[in-house]
């Protein structure tokens, strides 16, 4: 080898290291240095080296096909660290940046919340690759054991990449939501659980498309159904992160572009694959199940959208008006949210009419226009609630928060219990009409009734009331 | 053109107004202490500056551009030090300046002698292998103070950085500062400790409340702190055996309350302290307290009180404080 070359190598390293992102070198840097990283890398290593002794002890020279159960053993030897362990040191992490607000040191520097959050995630990537650079000898060990094939090893890994992957945003992203001390202890305890349960779905679901991926192949509904699991974990990873960006960023940025975006890019990526489910299937449902789940997608998401803070810092506001509907505020979320749902259901309604035969008396029909009226209902009502508090300070984002899960339980509960009381019908369409589960019911079961009528007359009037609320707020803002 | 100015900054949270008009200016190569009681608005006013928060009305310019419409240009001309440090524990001295030497997009053999630039600025060369755990306070805080001189910012904002610091910690950072400033960085320095900040301020604003009570050269905070009436305070130590104490603080008194001008006279133990006052209103005439001085002097000497030492004892930024605030807190 020349003399050249380990200079050319040399100064590959050292352009990578100067490109790099900083967060990246300093996270992998500080992640080498800790215990938890070289007991986890220890204890996985041996536990892939045991499985793989006594798989090969118990082979008899390749005739039997023990390769598949060694392969689920070292890859959940693996997923715990990758699913749990990684996503976890994330979360921590990220969890000390913001107590002891090194963050804002972070963005002073003019690195913003994007690279700094996108440097923190990579660089747990990294450490992932670590991990499995360890473990990858094994699981090619399981292919010479039979039982077991390259592609389907393969799938696996991908499938367990993207879910680490997102996992680890999930980490980031949940840091980033505690302002007290409490709330952080509280979040805590929810994340080891939600990544307890994490890890079981992820080991289960990765080794059930190895066990069953030979079969499922030849069938269209499985990779409809894996796209969308691909999409809906990509676009919410996404969201998450960006949601996360947005939470980190100065008032003075634009943070509201990227959430939205998102927001729009899933709500109407989710339209597009339930009618492509449709022409696949020919299924009316797949539109039905659709609409439903965009509007209660929409209400769930307007909690945090149609909630903002109001107006936008100065620079925002002198170079984009009032309706620049990526700009932060309250008001520019809402409407937002009420185009896209317009825009996601709307098409799905009109594909249902137009392709799939559903005339305008039709059950189904009437369930595709109840959930979104329920959902503008739901969305629209917190902020006009809200406005009645008279003490400025009441009227928060999380006020708005905690006034839909309240007005979402009582419409649930209390109508159907009046019913029940004075009328012996807890099913009454006319008393159920604005509640959010018994109106979705009685659609499904009574068809066309007035109460279709009465809840989009009293949605749009509260939709247009809260439009004059949020601008006011808005207006507010800025005098 | 002032490297800063701060017009009429106000900032709401919710109903409370944290800062309420404040206004003054900063120049280069000078350094101003921003004085106040916790919660005045001193926070709040540097984090605005530093571009961390914005303000509900005012304006703030750095090098004549707005820092709320243009931050991202401000950003670079801004070495923001709040009051926690911010050092990553883990890291060695030289991996964390190294580290934000990189954020702050520095790249090579640039990034290289900068770093090695602010550590013997700071005197950080012998800890450079050092993990920052294992740091005092004051070896901490150079840490930070390096961090924020990195990218070679034309403004320092200080967020109370004697806080915790030893005596000898306090005189290092006073001396650094003072370099910076002569080097022609503006310091905004936030401090409890207003001693500290008489030696080394050029100018200062002190607020309570949200409200600016004070501002200007120092001296001129001072001479305006004092009142309406012109006055000065005088402390006298006397000698005498243990018996003769006390009646020699009351002929001390006697004397000085019979004197034109005096007032205020407090006796403890062997020592005096009195004010001179011209009438409110009455020009104060050139050297007007050398003036009573001398003739207070000789006055005592006269009545035969054996004066041991006789001084004009000068307000500074604590007294100016006192004066300006009423210990209101909200």
């Amino acid at each position: 080898m020349s003399a050249a070359a380990p200079d050319a190598l040399d100064r590959f390293g050292l352009e990578l290291g100067e490109r790099v992102n900083p967060i990246v070198v300093k996270e992998v840097r500080q992640g080498l240095r800790t215990r938890t990283f070289w007991i986890f890398f220890a204890l996985m290593l041996l536990a892939c080296l045991v499985i793989a002794l006594v798989a090969f002890a118990a082979s008899d020279g390749g005739a039997d096909k023990t390769g598949f159960g060694t392969f689920v053993a070292v890859f959940v030897a693996l997923s715990l660290v990758q699913f749990f362990v990684i996503p976890y040191t994330a979360y921590r992490s990220m969890a000390r940046e913001r107590e002891e607000e090194t963050w804002v040191l972070l963005t002073l520097t003019g690195l913003g919340p994007r690279r700094i959050l996108a440097g923190k995630i990579g660089s747990f990537i990294a450490q992932g690759l670590l991990y499995a650079s360890a473990a990858a000898p094994f699981l090619l060990f399981s292919y010479y054991l039979n039982g077991i094939d390259l592609p389907t090893i393969l799938v696996a890994v991908v499938i367990a990449a993207g879910y680490q992957i997102f996992l680890v945003a999930v980490g980031v992203s949940v840091a980033t939501l505690a302002e007290s001390r409490i709330v952080r202890a509280l979040l805590h305890f929810a994340l080891l659980g939600g990544l307890f349960l994490a890890l079981t779905a992820g080991i289960s679901s990765s080794v059930g498309v190895a066990e069953e991926m030979r079969r499922l192949a030849g069938d269209d509904a499985f990779w409809v159904a894996a796209f969308s699991v691909l999409f809906a974990l990509v676009t919410t990873g996404l969201l998450l992160f960006e949601a996360a960006a947005a939470r980190l960023s100065l008032p003075t940025e634009s943070y509201a572009r990227g959430p939205r975006l998102l927001l729009v890019v899933q709500a109407l990526g989710m339209a597009g694959l339930f009618a492509l489910a449709f022409v696949v299937s020919h299924e009316v449902e797949a539109l039905v199940i659709g609409a439903g789940l965009i509007s209660l997608y929409v209400a769930v998401a307007g909690t945090f959208f149609g909630a903002d803070r109001d107006g936008m810092a100065r620079n925002h506001w002198a170079r984009a008006g009032r309706f620049h509907l990526l700009r932060p505020g309250a008001l520019r979320g809402y409407v937002l949210l009420v185009l896209v749902l317009a825009v996601g259901v709307g098409g799905l309604v009109a594909l249902a009419m137009s392709r799939g035969g559903v005339a305008l008396t039709d059950d189904k029909l009437v369930v595709m226009l109840t959930a979104p009226g329920l959902a503008v209902l739901y969305l629209s009502a917190p902020n006009v609630v809200a406005r009645w508090i008279p003490h400025p300070p009441w009227q928060t984002a999380a006020l708005v928060r905690i006034l839909f899960i309240g007005l979402v339980v009582f419409g649930s509960g209390v109508p159907p219990l009046i019913g029940q009381i004075v009328l012996e019908r807890p099913n009454d369409d006319a008393l159920n009409a604005l509640s959010p589960v018994m109106a979705m019911v009685n659609a499904s079961e009574h068809g066309v009734t007035p109460a279709l009528l009465l809840l989009w007359g009293v949605a749009v009037g509260v939709a247009f009331w809260t439009y004059f609320v949020l601008r006011a707020r808005d207006a507010e803002t800025h005098a | 053109m002032s490297l800063l100015e701060v017009k009429g900054l106000t900032r709401f949270f919710g109903g409370l107004r944290a800062v309420d008009d404040v206004s003054f200016t900063l120049e280069a190569g000078t350094i101003l202490g921003f004085i106040g009681p916790n919660g005045a608005g001193k926070s709040t006013t540097m984090r605005i500056i530093a571009t961390l928060d914005v303000p509900t009305q005012g304006e703030v310019l750095l090098d004549g551009k707005s820092v709320v419409e243009y931050p991202d240009l401000a950003r670079p001309l801004i070495g923001y030090m709040p009051d926690r440090y911010g050092t990553y524990e883990d890291m060695t001295v030289l991996e964390f300046l190294d580290f934000f030497a990189r954020a702050y997009k520095l790249k090579g053999k640039e990034r290289e002698q900068r770093v090695q630039g602010v550590m013997e600025f700071a005197g950080l060369v012998p800890l450079k292998d050092k993990l920052t755990s294992e740091l005092s306070k004051g070896m901490k805080q150079r840490v930070a103070l390096g961090r924020t001189l990195l990218h070679d910012p034309k403004l320092l904002i200080l967020d109370e950085p004697a806080d915790g610091l030893d005596p000898r910690a306090r005189i290092e950072l006073r001396e650094l500062l003072k370099a910076l400033a002569a080097q022609g960085k503006a310091v905004l320095i936030s401090s409890h400790i207003l001693t500290e900040l008489s030696e080394i301020c050029d100018a200062c604003a002190i607020i309570e409340q949200g409200k600016l009570l004070a501002t200007g050269p120092v001296a001129e905070v001072l001479s305006r702190s004092a009142g309406a009436a012109p006055s000065s305070e005088l402390v006298v130590r006397l000698f005498a055996p243990a018996e003769a104490v006390e009646a020699l603080g009351r002929k001390a008194e006697r004397l000085l309350l019979e004197q034109p001008l005096v007032s205020n006279v407090s006796v403890d133990g062997l020592t005096v302290r009195f004010k001179v006052e011209l009438p409110a209103g009455t020009p104060p005439p050139p050297a007007w307290v050398d003036d009573a001085s001398a003739r207070l002097l000789k006055a005592m000497l006269a009545a035969e009180l054996p004066v041991c030492s006789f001084q004009t004892r000068q307000l500074d930024l604590e007294d100016a404080f006192m004066n300006v605030t009423k210990g209101r807190v909200q």
